[in-house]
């Protein structure tokens, strides 16, 4: 199997290459449509949150639901270091990284006792609470929010008004660094690690391996990405709110966009997102309107769709059998699945049950 | 293409045009309305919108009987009878698809000027999408006080903020204070911990020095959707506050009601902003005991007494939509009609006329439904001439109270204690 993908490296780098050359020219024929320019930018922002949350929830398989939470960080940290020191939002954008990754961690020191299910609450739990303090902390503006000062638009202020072109190219890096650094991350020693304490944690201990580092390290990382997300969005949006940047609506969309895309697999966020978002956008344009929530329901279905027959995700369908076949010709399963390594792991444990 | 035959009915219709008025009516005016049509607020944002549908059926349609401006004819006379054209946007309660859906209704949809956004977080991120692009934008109900302190040119608000619908709390005490011996004097505040709760709590204790003869006593808040608030209600009667301003939902007004009673706290009076406390669930929960409590109320059916005005428009709503106009639509209602008497006056949908007109906006108080003294704008764009009305439950009917002179009922103070 491995053979197989490896003898086409040239065919999937070329088909990548393509689907990049495509992405960075797009912006010429939707410039002037910013309905699909900002729906594009929205795929590219989600699929990094993904991304991020899939280092934890899918590497690692510490699922969490309060992701939101270092959205709503690196977001509040870049405009209160603007708005209160007159910081450059692209220093806000390290620092919110850094101070989004740091709480993560911190975080984790409690919440990685914790297994499964109760894994799963404590990050809704410590979430909510951060939303709930935010709501009421006078210095970062309260319930209320804070605006970001409108300054002239270039690229030393990461704001542009007229022209959105350059956050659909800013978004895109974002997507292409994290996909990029996340490729390497599994192939490495860390990412089998991490797969390997999804699979058995007392396994990993066995051999020596401290589990709660390398979640640690998987947290660093994700609640990082998340934070560089969360300050693209402050700067796109000029405004920062705790609803809008730490509610519980975000958390769950992150997870969802990388669970209904496949976790684990580094193309099913983006799938996710490229799948979901304009479904959302679509079915907001095309049915809202009338007050009954039309276009929120055909979501909702969808998704239960979805779940019920793809409860592995879009990537599942990768995984049927005709599909792995074509796949396998053109050499792109290594790239969009699950390295094959694991996969006879997982092969040789069904046959043994 | 063009041949002769062809044009000649044209120029008889330009001719008929000129001649006769509308004929040829002009290009109709767009206006952009972003509110949540879906999501949690949905049936708010769709009752509000509805505020605006009827103002605008009233300037589009020949209404004689109606005596307000743009009722009698159709369309906007200043622009030779132009339509007004509604393109409704739902932002779903977002700050960013609020952004995105103003930007989308001034490139793409080309619309003359913005009105919205019921959140006061998304009348944020959209009016600085009309600021930039140089779009008229007009609020009727989003109240974050914020929002008219930034220094923009191009946003307008009919609607009080929250601050000066505190304001009118003080206002009130005073004129009562005038015919009593004892000064009401010490005054608590209890609100829940979201955006209005807070600023609200905010607003009140920024008061307390233009008002001075009135002091804080204790601030209490709670979060919203508690289910017990008896350690909170014993706070306040340690703190034996003379009145007690209160702002909360439904739920927790009658939480709060019902344990108020069951201490038998007996304050000289509660009032409270927002309708919670004169509510039908309220009134239907609490029976004899939800009388005398005080709402700050924006608008009142019993306004119609002295302005037939409100009563029609009011009629109207309710034949149109199947439910009771309230103080939300009726303001978005204004909103609209003070909109469409610039854009009337600019007699033009050009950006910058527009936005002169709305500035030297002068409207009496009898061409609104609202118990406002008119509709004037300051330079920061905040409509200087509102009103609060005061409404008191009494005999399970809320009434309105104050101010006097408006007053369909006597106001029952202080309240008596509980049986």
């Amino acid at each position: 199997m491995t053979g197989t993908s490896r003898a086409y490296p040239v065919v999937a780098l070329s088909g990548l290459l393509l689907l990049l050359g495509v992405l960075l020219a797009l912006p010429l024929y939707i410039a002037d449509r910013p309905f699909e320019l900002r729906m594009a930018i929205l795929i590219f922002l989600f699929a990094v949150m993904g991304q991020g949350w899939n280092v934890l929830g899918g590497f690692a398989g510490q699922v969490s639901i309060g992701h939101g939470l270092y959205f709503g960080l690196g977001a509040y940290t870049a405009v209160l270091l603007a708005v209160k020191f007159g910081v450059n939002p692209w220093l806000g954008m390290l620092a919110g990284t850094a101070l989004a990754s740091l709480c993560g961690v911190l975080v984790g020191i409690p919440c990685f006792r914790l297994r499964g299910h109760y894994f799963v609450i404590a990050t809704l739990v410590v979430a909510e609470s951060v939303f709930q303090v935010f709501t009421v902390w006078e210095w970062v503006g309260s319930a209320v929010g804070i605006e970001l000062p409108v300054k002239s638009e270039g690229w030393i202020n990461f704001q542009f008004h007229r022209d959105k072109t350059p956050y659909y190219y800013i978004a895109l890096t974002m997507l292409v660094v994290v996909t990029a650094g996340l490729w390497w991350l599994r192939r490495s020693r860390i990412g089998f690690l991490l797969r390997a304490i999804r699979d058995d944690e007392e396994a990993v201990r066995s051999l020596g391996f401290s589990p709660h580092l390398y979640k640690s390290l998987a947290m660093a990382i994700s609640a990082g990405i998340l934070g560089a997300a969360g300050v693209f969005h402050a700067q796109y949006v000029l405004f920062v709110d705790p609803f809008s940047v730490l509610g519980l609506h975000i958390s769950v969309m992150v997870a969802l966009f990388a669970i209904l895309g496949g976790t684990g697999t580094l193309a099913g966020p983006i799938l996710g997102a490229a799948i979901l978002v304009p479904l959302s956008e679509y079915s907001r344009v095309h049915f809202s309107g009338s007050g009954r929530n039309v276009d929120l329901l055909i979501y909702g279905f969808l998704i239960m769709v979805i779940a019920v027959y793809r409860p592995d995700g879009l990537m599942g369908l990768l995984r049927s059998r005709p599909v792995l076949t074509m796949l396998d010709r053109l050499g792109l399963r290594s790239v969009l699945l699950q390295s094959p390594h694991i996969k006879n792991i997982r092969k040789g444990n069904s046959h043994a049950a | 293409m063009f041949r002769k035959r062809r044009i000649i009915p044209v120029v008889v219709a330009a001719a008929l045009a000129l001649a006769g008025g509308d004929v040829l009516a002009a290009d109709p005016v767009k206006v952009g309305a972003l509110y949540p049509l879906s999501g949690q607020v949905a049936k708010s944002g769709e009752d509000t919108l509805n505020g605006i549908r009827l103002a605008i059926e009233i300037i589009n349609k020949d209404y004689p009987d109606l005596k307000m401006p743009f009722a009698a004819g159709e369309g906007l006379p200043g622009l030779n009878g132009a339509l007004i054209e509604l393109v409704a946007a739902d932002h779903q309660g977002s700050p960013e698809i609020g952004m995105a859906e103003a930007e989308r209704l001034i490139v793409q949809e080309k619309v003359a000027a913005l009105i919205g956004a019921f959140h006061s977080s998304v009348a944020a991120t959209s009016s600085q999408v009309a600021e930039r692009m140089g779009t008229p934008y007009i609020s009727g109900e989003s109240e974050a006080s914020t929002l008219t302190e930034r220094g923009y040119r191009w946003f307008f608000r009919t609607t009080p903020s929250s601050r000066t619908q505190a304001r009118d709390f003080f206002v009130f005490l005073r004129d009562l204070n005038k015919n009593r011996d004892a000064p009401i004097k010490t005054i608590a505040v209890v609100h829940e911990n979201t955006l209005w709760g807070q600023e609200f709590a905010k607003s009140v204790a920024g008061y307390f020095k233009e008002f001075s003869e009135f002091q804080p006593s204790i601030v209490v808040g709670y979060q919203q959707g508690t289910s017990d608030v008896t350690s909170e209600v014993q706070r306040l009667i340690a703190a034996k506050p003379d009145v007690v301003f209160h702002a909360s939902y439904d739920a927790e007004a009658i939480l709060f009601a019902r344990t108020y009673k069951q201490f038998n706290f007996n304050p000289q009076g509660v009032l409270a902003i927002g309708a919670a406390f004169g509510s039908n669930a309220f009134r239907d929960a609490l029976g004899p005991d939800a009388n005398y409590f005080l709402v700050r109320e924006h608008w009142s059916r019993d306004l119609a007494d002295r302005n037939p005005l409100v009563g029609q428009v009011a009629k109207m709503y309710r034949e149109r939509f199947g439910k009771d106009m309230d103080g939300t639509p009726a303001r978005a209602f204004t909103a609209m009609m003070v909109l469409a008497d610039a854009i009337n006056r600019a007699g033009s949908t050009e950006p910058e006329k527009i936005r002169a007109a709305l500035a030297a906006t002068r409207m009496p108080p009898e061409a609104t439904i609202m118990p406002w003294e008119g509709v004037q704008f300051d330079e920061t764009g905040q409509n200087t001439l509102t009103r609060g009305i005061f409404v008191q439950t009494l005999d399970g009917v809320p009434k309105m109270v104050w101010p006097a002179e408006l007053a369909v009922a006597k106001l029952v103070w202080p309240r008596p204690v509980w049986r």
